[in-house]
């Protein structure tokens, strides 16, 4: 016994003493070399590895729902429209031009010549339309997105799209039953990616999930779960002089700073979501680069409105008063994050800024609890991430902050945690008081937060508080089909308004999420949907 | 069994005298031990610490203040700020009660358990011994931090339930020395004695088998609320221990990882704490076996 307490103690010993003694030798004389360049003789290196927080859930793009899934398909895959490289504007993609009819109701796409899949198959018209017809049959477990995106499968009602044709062997048609004012941008989301339908029919899907075969700049290689996903050049890629790399490997490393270190220590050559407490450092370092990807997120406390006490909007108001967001985003975000107001960030169109944001008054939160008949406070879980996530780097510390500003206005929160598979599913069966969560836009249009966060289509799935408003509902659909941009930017500015008063949230912050790299990566934008093309990257 | 028979009450009389004498005798030699005393002066310095730290902490567990975060040491805050812009020092003397508070109640919950299992193993043997010895095998099979592990996942995290954890790792432990003293104790002749006077089971086990047998539970005592206090750090870092805002140490340290560079201060104060308090105990415990077990005797 005696001899396993000694034990336990020099271990804990060893412990902080390595740990101390791996910061200390910052300065030191780095002795490995770059890592992979062992092929031939070539000077510079051309294989990425490129670090991450966890594993992709599947690489079949449309099964997926999660960030890191896209970050692997967006770079074996393409859309027919594709996001600009630093922001969400339209781009030619496998579309190389298109047309749309005035009554906004038919789309002709002229397809991109000369593409090939992975699998050596040409690239048509028959193709694209292989693949709408897959996805409009399926169901909401199997294609998330698609029923999230254009309303519905088959012949559901809600189901925009009503053909898919080839005119010719390069156009496609697009007949949709209604205008929907988004259209070109969900086109262009991660989940829409061509794959080649004979590797579909040789396959099925479930194998094409665990190799897949698009079009895009790498070839999917090898899959090991939890470890690493490795990427090859895609030779016959038709956009000339790309990708420059030969090979991206994807490692998943979950800890924040364990990724940082291997950074340091020339493991990976980049490094997703940086702590915001580790940007000062990287920045000074010479060998490092640090890249903010362009803030489209929200992080946010949610308040389950079907659990008591947050069925009240007084009791959601006075928690909105009662925590300090500006404290928590200068410490906790280290002032790299916008204090939020409204329930989608401000660079996205519609954004309304007359809003005034609840301030930080406890006092008023005191006497908004007493007109809820709550004037001695009430205890309540209070839900915190487990993991770090790019809209809020450290969940539990913003968890703590907030509980101790609870504490000022007489309310006892106790912070709970789960294993993050399992605090999504809970938290999305309703069975939270408050959680922490945030969501990061998919295209960059208002509707990809308003509707697909707070509107009651979507209790059960991405409305996690249960929000349920009949005016909000009806904004939010006439805003889907209304084509003229300055009045949908109108609709939705009603929208945040009717949000704003209801305050099924606690809006937090807008951050910005951070990533580094070493000093001889080139060209590498971090793209606002988190999933970033990596076909113009190189090394120096 | 050389020795000429004594007569009942004369040997009786021996007896008394040698349950008073080993105590005193061990005080003795203990004294003596340097080493020994400067455990037993950190460990009274600790609990000190933790019965009078509502008085002396300058701030309570939880008083944060962001805009004071990440102090470096100085004179108003001794042991500087953490994130949240508390004071360490504060926050380390708070964790001294929790620390200890486990630490003592595990190890108390585990001895009293324990014994009475170990007593009931060595004085009635066969069947009985047979079933809780293999209890104490199968608990024993596991690394002790899993098994703790183990129990907090089905109980739930909280320091209570990690206290119960500790508690139930360190249950053979205590039971298997108290068997193995009790094997020997039930040979002697005093308690051939009391059982041949007619007295019950139950007398003879709490009067005379289990005081015979407290030196080696006092001593393996000590040294076990040491590695209590530091499963208990082990579970409040793996977040299965105290829940915030509690200012446990190893949740501390848990806590502060990532400031390890930045503010080196919120990791080193509770990390020394534990350090101090763990030595404290082993050396005390050390010194507690060098002058009460016999075996030692040179």
């Amino acid at each position: 016994m005696n001899k396993k307490t000694w034990l336990l103690f020099f271990v804990l010993l060893l412990t902080v003493s390595t740990a101390l003694f791996g910061c200390a030798s910052d300065d030191g004389e780095d002795t490995g070399g770059e890592s992979g360049n062992d092929s031939g003789e070539s000077s510079s290196q051309d294989t990425l590895i490129f670090g991450r927080g966890g594993d992709s859930v599947g690489l079949d793009p449309i099964t997926v729902t999660d960030g890191e899934s896209f970050k692997v398909t967006k770079n074996v895959f393409e859309t027919l429209i594709e996001f600009g490289r630093e922001d969400t504007e339209i781009n030619p993609g496998l579309a190389a031009e298109w047309d749309v009819s005035e009554d906004g109701l038919t789309y002709t796409f002229t397809l991109q010549e000369g593409v090939t899949f992975h699998d050596g198959e040409a690239f048509n018209a028959d193709a694209v339309v292989y693949n709408f017809e897959r996805w409009a049959s399926g169901t909401e477990d199997k294609f998330y997105y698609y029923k999230s995106m254009f309303g519905g499968f088959g012949d559901d009602e809600g189901h925009v799209i009503e053909s898919v044709t080839a005119a010719d062997d390069m156009t496609v048609e697009i007949k949709l039953k209604r205008p929907q004012a988004p259209f070109l941008k969900n086109l262009a989301m991660s989940p829409f990616g061509i794959a080649s339908p004979k590797a579909l029919d040789e396959m099925g899907d479930e194998a094409f999930n665990e190799s897949p075969v698009g079009t895009g700049p790498f070839k999917f290689v090898e899959w090991r779960r939890n470890d690493r996903i490795v990427l090859e050049k895609n030779e016959d890629y038709w956009q000339e002089g790309l990708p420059k790399l030969n090979e991206i490997i994807f490692r998943s490393i979950p800890e924040n700073s364990a990724r940082l270190n291997a950074l340091q220590s020339n493991e990976i050559d980049l490094a997703d979501g940086v702590n915001p407490s580790d940007a000062a450092m990287i920045e000074e370092n010479a060998d490092l680069q640090l890249f903010e990807r362009p803030s489209m997120n929200v992080g946010y406390l949610g308040l389950t409105t079907t659990r008591e006490p947050f069925d009240d909007p007084k009791v959601r108001q006075a928690m909105n008063h009662a925590i300090d967001r500006q404290s928590i985003v200068d410490a906790f975000f280290e002032g790299r994050a916008e204090v939020a107001k409204n329930a989608m960030p401000p660079v996205i169109a519609g954004y309304n800024d007359d809003i005034e944001g609840y301030e930080y008054d406890p006092e008023k939160a005191k006497q908004l609890l007493e007109e809820a008949g709550l004037g001695d406070g009430f205890e309540m879980d209070l839900w915190a991430m487990p993991v770090p996530r790019p809209y809020m780097p450290d969940g539990q510390k913003v968890a703590e902050a907030i509980q101790n500003n609870l504490a000022d206005v007489g309310i006892t929160a106790e912070i709970v945690n789960y294993e993050w598979a399992t605090y999504l599913e809970k938290a999305r069966m309703g069975e939270a008081d408050a959680f922490l969560l945030g969501w990061t836009g998919d295209n960059g249009d208002a509707d990809n937060f308003l509707y697909v966060l707070l509107d009651q289509d979507n209790i059960g799935s991405n409305n996690y508080t249960y929000y349920e408003n009949q005016e909000l509902h009806d904004l939010l659909i006439e805003a889907q089909s209304e084509v003229d941009e300055d009045a949908r930017s109108q609709l939705y500015m009603e929208a945040q308004e009717i949000i704003h008063e209801d305050a099924p949230w606690v809006p937090l912050a807008h951050s910005t999420p951070l990533m580094a790299g070493s000093s001889t990566l080139k060209d590498f934008v971090a793209h606002p949907t988190g999933s970033d093309n990596l076909m113009d990257v190189y090394f120096e | 069994m050389a020795e000429p028979a004594k007569l009942p009450e004369q040997e009786w009389e021996e007896q008394q005298e040698e349950t008073l004498s080993p105590w005193k005798e061990g005080w003795k030699k203990f004294k003596r031990n340097k080493i020994a005393l400067a455990g037993l002066s950190i460990v009274s310095f600790f609990i000190i610490l933790a019965i009078t730290s509502p008085w002396i902490a300058p701030q309570g567990i939880d008083e944060q203040n962001l805009s004071i975060r990440l102090q470096p040491p100085s004179s108003e805050f001794w042991f500087g700020t953490d994130d949240f812009g508390r004071d360490v020092f504060s926050r380390v003397i708070h964790g001294a009660r929790l620390s200890l508070t486990v630490g003592f109640l595990a190890v108390v919950g585990s001895a009293v358990v324990g014994s009475l299992l170990g007593i009931l193993a060595g004085y009635y043997g066969k069947w009985v011994d047979a079933i809780i010895s293999r209890l104490f095998d199968i608990l024993l099979a596991f690394p002790s931090i899993l098994l703790a592990i183990a129990v907090v996942a089905i109980l739930g995290p909280s320091l209570q339930n990690a206290l119960i954890a500790i508690a139930i790792i360190n249950i053979p432990n205590f039971g298997r020395l108290i068997r193995s003293r009790v094997l020997s104790v039930k040979e002697e002749e005093y308690i051939m004695a009391a059982r041949a006077v007619g007295m019950k089971d139950s007398r003879i086990l709490f009067s005379h088998v289990l005081p015979n047998s407290m030196t080696p539970i006092i001593v393996q005592g000590s040294l076990a609320v040491a590695t209590a206090i530091l499963e208990a750090a082990a579970l409040g870092f793996l977040s299965l221990g105290a829940r915030a805002p509690q200012p446990e140490w190893g949740a501390m340290l848990s806590a502060s990882r990532a400031l390890l560079v930045q503010a080196p201060w919120t990791l080193v104060f509770p990390g020394l704490a534990i350090m101090l308090v763990v030595l404290g105990f082993n050396l005390l415990g050390d010194g507690l076996r060098d002058a009460f077990d016999p075996k030692m005797k040179t």
